[in-house]
């Protein structure tokens, strides 16, 4: 029999408690996996889903909001500007790139962004590419002929069913002016997913005030510069103007990040406890079982079994259970963050729960390094158990 | 037991010791400052000799971070003059006080905007079109960052001693 074998039967002769260990560290490792897996998935999920333009521009507001109503859809959108604003940062030669956008209400959850044939256009510098799964991308139509045609992200087509053809609206006072949806888009694995997408005519003559405004509103304006160089006189000329300001999206998800760094170091602390505890209660169960046991090892000894040997079968007793949580755990944590990515999912956030590399192998390495290590001192006390004291008589 | 001592001793004393000379012992990465960059432009955005000679090699440069590309900071300006202090009393720079930095390895700061930066990393001069960034006149690629505390921005025709080189 070697050392393995016997510490498995061990393990099997007290099943109950040795399920338990194995599942406590089961759930620890699933809660340290599941937290590291959701953090890292939400900060990719901000980064996949940043915008490829340089600069954001809207009214004066929360530069945070802005970029996150605009690029990520994920707060209310800010005050409007003015149309002009647009053609003023078309004409300037510093700008490569314009696209105007409009944010308007929702249909079930799903927002409108106005926008123009740019937002769609291939460039080279862009990540991001648009392709239609169904359709046709909707008409640049001028604001005195509007459309009111629909161009559905993927998953605002999956979620409300709609069809090319269908018309629809939400809202009583939108029934004179519902939409057709002409296109729907392959998933781009961004909030445009999330998004209904219709021209400025379409959005101007769909809302009364604009309707009766001799010069039009818009929500934002993306901008690609020339050269990014000129990135910082765009953006300080933008800010010191009373209508505007500039923002550069990356800038204010490096600050949320930052604020996200506060919270993971607080989570951080909580899984080192988390991961004491556990520990805790791996000692316990083979200190409690070596105790149990002492009259067996005494008996394995008198019967030739040497020291070492001793102690490997408790080091492999809890190498063992550490090995069956730690894989239990990986598995359990991408499970648990699986689940969660996919309720933030529909919150506007996209995590990639699957994603396996250095970390899982790194995880199980550790568990089964600490695990055996929590079994060392009771080891040590089978190892240094006396044949003569633990066989004497009972009673 | 003292003679295993000593031998133990001067094992620790030989891991420790022989990194620290042979690290003192190596070339400092030189430093160049924005009134460098923008004392070596010339006509038709051709740079000098001088500082083309620190092409290829490992340079430092402090300045401002402006995070113009992905949030992960794969790309991203360094300036002299921080862009988003909306009222700081310099105007924003342009092309000649601006590098182009490029990373592999991920940035790991906290991304401060008023706070002055040192990137380290291979140095290009000369005028060079990016697909995704378009022309630039300065370059550090192969980039780490790291915070320079207690950086002293330098203005044109105010050099650091140690940043010269004949």
């Amino acid at each position: 029999m070697t050392i393995l074998t016997v510490a498995l039967k061990y393990l099997r002769g007290r099943l109950v408690a040795s399920t338990l260990t194995a599942v406590s560290i089961t759930l620890g490792v699933s809660l340290v996996v599941a937290s590291v897996l959701l953090a890292r998935g939400i900060k990719e999920g901000f980064i996949a889903g940043a915008t490829d333009y340089n600069l954001v521009v809207g009214a004066k507001s929360s530069p945070t909001q802005l970029v996150l109503s605009v690029v990520f859809r994920m707060d209310l959108a800010t005050p409007n500007i003015q149309y002009t604003t647009y053609r003023d940062l078309q004409q300037d030669p510093r700008v490569e790139t314009a696209v105007p956008i409009g944010i308007g209400d929702a249909y079930r959850g799903f927002r409108y962004v106005a926008t123009n044939s740019a937002y769609f256009a291939a460039f080279p510098w862009r990540r991001k590419t648009f392709a239609l799964a169904a359709g046709r991308f909707f008409a640049d139509d001028p604001p005195s002929d509007p459309t009111y045609e629909a161009l559905l992200g993927a998953e605002a087509a999956g979620s409300t069913g709609l069809q090319i053809g269908d018309r629809f609206y939400e809202g009583e006072e939108m029934a004179e002016y519902p939409l057709t949806v002409v296109g729907i888009l392959r998933p781009t694995r961004s909030a445009d997913d999330r998004a209904i997408f219709l021209s400025l005519s379409s959005y101007w003559g769909m809302n009364e005030v604009a309707r009766g405004m001799a010069v039009k509103p818009l929500t934002a304006v993306l901008i690609r510069p020339k050269r990014v160089s000129d990135l910082p006189s765009l953006h300080r000329a933008l800010n010191v103007g009373p209508e505007t300001q500039a923002v550069l999206p990356s800038g204010v998800l490096l600050t949320i990040f930052n604020m996200m760094a506060v919270a993971e170091d607080v989570l951080k602390m909580l899984l080192v406890i988390v991961g004491i505890i556990v520990l805790l209660y791996v000692f316990v169960s083979m200190y409690s079982a070596t105790m149990e046991r002492r009259r067996e090892i005494a008996t394995m000894r008198a019967l030739g079994a040497r020291r070492a040997t001793v102690l490997g079968i408790v080091l492999a007793e809890s190498a063992a259970l550490a090995t069956v949580g730690g894989i239990g755990g990986i598995i359990g944590g991408h499970a648990v963050a699986y689940l969660a990515g996919s309720r933030l999912g529909s919150n506007g956030l996209v995590t990639n729960p699957f994603l396996v590399d250095v970390f899982e192998p790194a995880v199980l390495a550790g568990i089964i390094l600490l695990g055996t290590l929590a079994g060392l001192l009771p080891a040590v006390l089978a190892y240094r158990t006396e044949v003569a004291e633990n066989l004497a008589p009972l009673s | 037991m003292t003679r295993e001592l000593r031998g133990w001793l001067a094992a620790v004393l030989l891991v420790v010791v022989v990194p620290i000379v042979a690290l003192g012992g190596s070339e400092e990465i030189p430093r160049l400052t924005f009134a460098q960059l923008v004392d070596s432009i010339r006509a038709d955005s051709g740079v000098t000799e001088t500082i083309k000679s620190y092409s290829g090699t490992e340079v430092a440069i402090q300045g401002f971070i402006i995070p113009a590309g992905p949030p992960d900071l794969s790309f991203f300006l360094l300036s002299r003059v921080s862009a988003l202090g909306n009222y700081c009393c310099e105007a924003p720079v342009g092309q000649d006080e601006t590098v182009y930095v490029f990373t592999t390895k991920p940035v790991n700061i906290t991304y401060d905007p008023l706070r002055i930066f040192k990137v380290v990393g291979v140095f290009e001069a000369g005028m060079r079109a990016d697909a995704a960034y378009g022309p630039s006149l300065f370059r550090v690629r192969d980039a780490r960052v790291e915070q320079a505390v207690g950086a002293r921005m330098f203005k044109t025709g105010d050099f650091p001693a140690s940043a010269s080189k004949p």
